[in-house]
């Protein structure tokens, strides 16, 4: 049989001894941990963001109903960025990690899908929302101003939600496109290999 | 009374666990070996397919055996590993060199890990199963093919192993 070869034999011959169960169990917290952590850093970030600027609103009691309109979609741009970040979390846990191999696969590979399309087109909602808000939300404090600062704080405003709609996000979505394709491509391949009878 | 069942329920499962860990790492090491090449790695895959056992344990529900069950978290566990290693690139260190010297194994089953590692990620897992003495059947339901085209592969990978093996003069 194998022409003589024992694959068998040499295959079990690769020993190694089992670490001990505690420090598996220590390692189990820490997985824990660190997953966790970063859920809870954003979530808490953004949530504390949004809080100060309704406790703004309550505090300083704005006028002008552009600048209440400005708070609400600036509030729910990071409750929406919120949603989907939650929400891609979520798409990892759901997986049944004792399906078989190609049910696995088919899974990761609409996972992936579905973060492509989240990652790309959430993304740019999340800008609009957000400098549409900004703009709504600083017209009552400007038109307070002279008009030579006004205009001024509009420049600067504007200069900036301009660099990040045009060149921090395109990067952005390009980069993570880049990654997300390679792997969709990679586990593609691997689906593949479940296919092809050769 | 409550608290102290449960502290027995966490008494039990913790043994069932010990068990099956005990039975099982050498399998599941090897698996993660046969499909990295790389002993620390292998090792560091199989403490996280323990990790989810441990943690899953208690949806087990005896549809398939448990070896099936842990061989499907290690092997969704080996494909995973796609995913890592674009996002931690391995170091540029030799690792494996310097790991073969360090634990003196025998040139041919170094031999027999390295040509598995090199052969495509499905028929790693298929071929280390076999080695392993996992019935066809159960290795078909674990990768997700049907036994006909399980038999086949794995009589292709045994002879593209054996063709190695000769080229290299083992």
């Amino acid at each position: 049989m194998d022409n003589n070869i024992d694959f068998k034999d040499l295959w079990k011959q690769q020993a190694v001894r089992p670490p001990n169960i505690k420090e598996l169990l220590s390692k189990l917290k820490y997985f824990k941990r660190v997953s966790l952590r970063k859920l809870v850093i954003t979530n808490v970030l953004l949530i504390a963001t949004s809080a100060f600027i309704i406790f703004i609103w309550y505090f300083y009691q704005p006028e002008f109903i552009s600048t209440k309109i400005g708070i609400i979609l600036t509030i729910s741009a990071m409750l929406m960025y919120l949603f989907v970040y939650n929400k891609l979390v979520g798409f990892y846990k759901t997986v049944d990690r004792t399906q078989s191999n190609s049910e696995y696969l088919q899974k990761l590979i609409s996972i992936k899908t579905k973060q492509h399309f989240l990652q790309s087109t959430m993304l740019s909602l999340y800008f609009i929302l957000l400098g549409s808000g900004l703009c709504l939300y600083m017209y009552e404090y400007t038109s307070r101003m002279t008009i030579f600062w006004g205009i001024f704080t509009y420049v600067v405003m504007l200069g900036w939600i301009g660099f990040t709609w045009f060149y921090l996000r395109p990067k952005e979505i390009k980069k993570e496109q880049a990654r997300v394709n390679g792997l969709i491509a990679k586990f593609e391949a691997v689906n593949k290999q479940l296919s092809v009878n050769e | 009374m409550v608290f102290s069942t449960t502290k027995q329920l966490y008494k039990i499962i913790i043994m069932e666990f010990e068990q099956l860990y005990k039975s099982y790492w050498q399998k599941v090491f090897r698996l993660c070996m046969g499909y990295v090449n790389d002993y620390d790695i292998a090792q560091d895959m199989a403490q996280e397919t323990f990790i989810i056992v441990w943690q899953k344990l208690h949806t087990f529900r005896n549809e398939a055996s448990i070896g099936t069950w842990i061989f499907r978290i290690a092997s969704n566990n080996c494909l995973r590993q796609i995913d890592k290693e674009k996002r931690f690139p391995k170091s540029e260190l030799p690792m494996h060199i310097t790991e073969e010297k360090h634990y003196s194994l025998e040139p041919q089953i170094l031999f027999l890990y390295k040509c598995v590692a090199e052969l495509p990620e499905i028929d790693r897992i298929i071929i280390s199963l076999e080695l392993e003495d996992v019935k066809q059947a159960e290795i078909a339901n674990i990768v997700g093919l049907s036994e006909a085209n399980t038999r086949v592969k794995i009589h292709r990978i045994k002879e593209k192993l054996t063709q190695k093996f000769k080229e290299n003069g083992q």
